[in-house]
């Protein structure tokens, strides 16, 4: 289990290089995707499922809606993948740089030792903690979940300002 | 655990000198943000379960809630920048600055 997850680990470092290396906006929502869901598998070797079942559920739904505007909106004659030249430059660039950085981090480490344990909540039981502290959410967090409310609420007007269009919002006529 | 830091931290990393570097498309940018985000979200999990602590994955859907609406100011941002602009080229909004 300790190697799969070191194995997720570096798959999900690479999404996010392909998202990093600046290809056009289609090919990096595939890479963000791509980067969702191999973190899904690492939350479920570290222990910790129900985590995951949220974010490759709520997450990659999220995901759904930029990979939509993506498409409409950044819409390029010749779309750069990652076999383009510059998009290549900086994927090796970008290489590179975290295999020099990695190196020291590693470096680091040894002092330590690596060694590794997951965590599962150990044992029988019948509630499970990532669970539990979901559902704590609502009954000791029930001030947190309404100031979550009141923020989604304030960011819903925020949108509104921003893209109404009118005399009166972010955008005027000059 | 120093294996997940490794490679948690790298991931943080690769996301802010791509968000940093070079970027064409705002939403390129916005991509990235959203990968800190995820980054962000799998360290507190995975601090969490290490403390097994229930308390603190409360924590993470209040993580949730603000990137989805860092996400829609962002997509909104974005839809501005594409009326005003014509498009969403970063070049643009240096070129025709007042």
């Amino acid at each position: 289990m300790t190697y799969a997850i070191f194995l997720f680990g570096l798959c999900f470092v690479f999404g996010l290089l392909l998202v990093a290396s600046n290809p056009s906006p289609y090919y990096g929502v595939l890479g963000l995707l791509m980067a969702s869901a191999v973190g899904g598998g690492f939350l479920v070797g570290v222990g910790s499922s129900f985590l995951s079942v949220i974010l490759f559920l709520i997450y990659s739904g999220g995901m759904l809606v930029v990979f939509a505007y993506s498409v409409a909106l950044a819409a390029d004659f010749y779309p750069e993948a990652w076999g383009s030249r510059s998009v290549a430059v900086n994927l090796v660039v970008f290489l590179s740089l975290l295999v020099f950085v990695g190196s020291g981090f590693s470096w680091g480490l040894s002092k330590k030792g690596v060694g590794e344990e997951t965590v599962d909540f150990g044992g029988i039981s019948l509630i499970r903690g990532d669970f539990g502290g979901v559902a704590i959410l609502y009954d000791f967090g029930c001030s947190v979940l309404v100031v979550s409310g009141w923020v989604l609420l304030v960011a819903l007007f925020v949108v509104l300002e921003l893209t109404r269009g009118q005399s009166r919002g972010s955008l005027r006529a000059v | 655990m120093p294996t997940i830091l490794f490679n948690l931290g790298l991931a943080f990393m690769t996301s802010m000198m791509g968000l940093s570097l070079q970027r064409s498309h705002l939403i390129s940018a916005l991509l990235c943000l959203e990968g800190m985000m995820l980054t962000l979200f799998l360290m507190l999990t995975t601090w969490a379960t290490e403390q097994q602590s229930s308390l603190l994955f409360s924590a993470l859907m209040m993580l949730l809630t603000l990137s989805a609406c860092g996400a829609g100011t962002g997509l909104s941002l974005l839809v501005t920048t594409t009326r005003t602009h014509g498009s969403s080229n970063m070049n643009n909004l240096n070129l025709l600055q007042c």
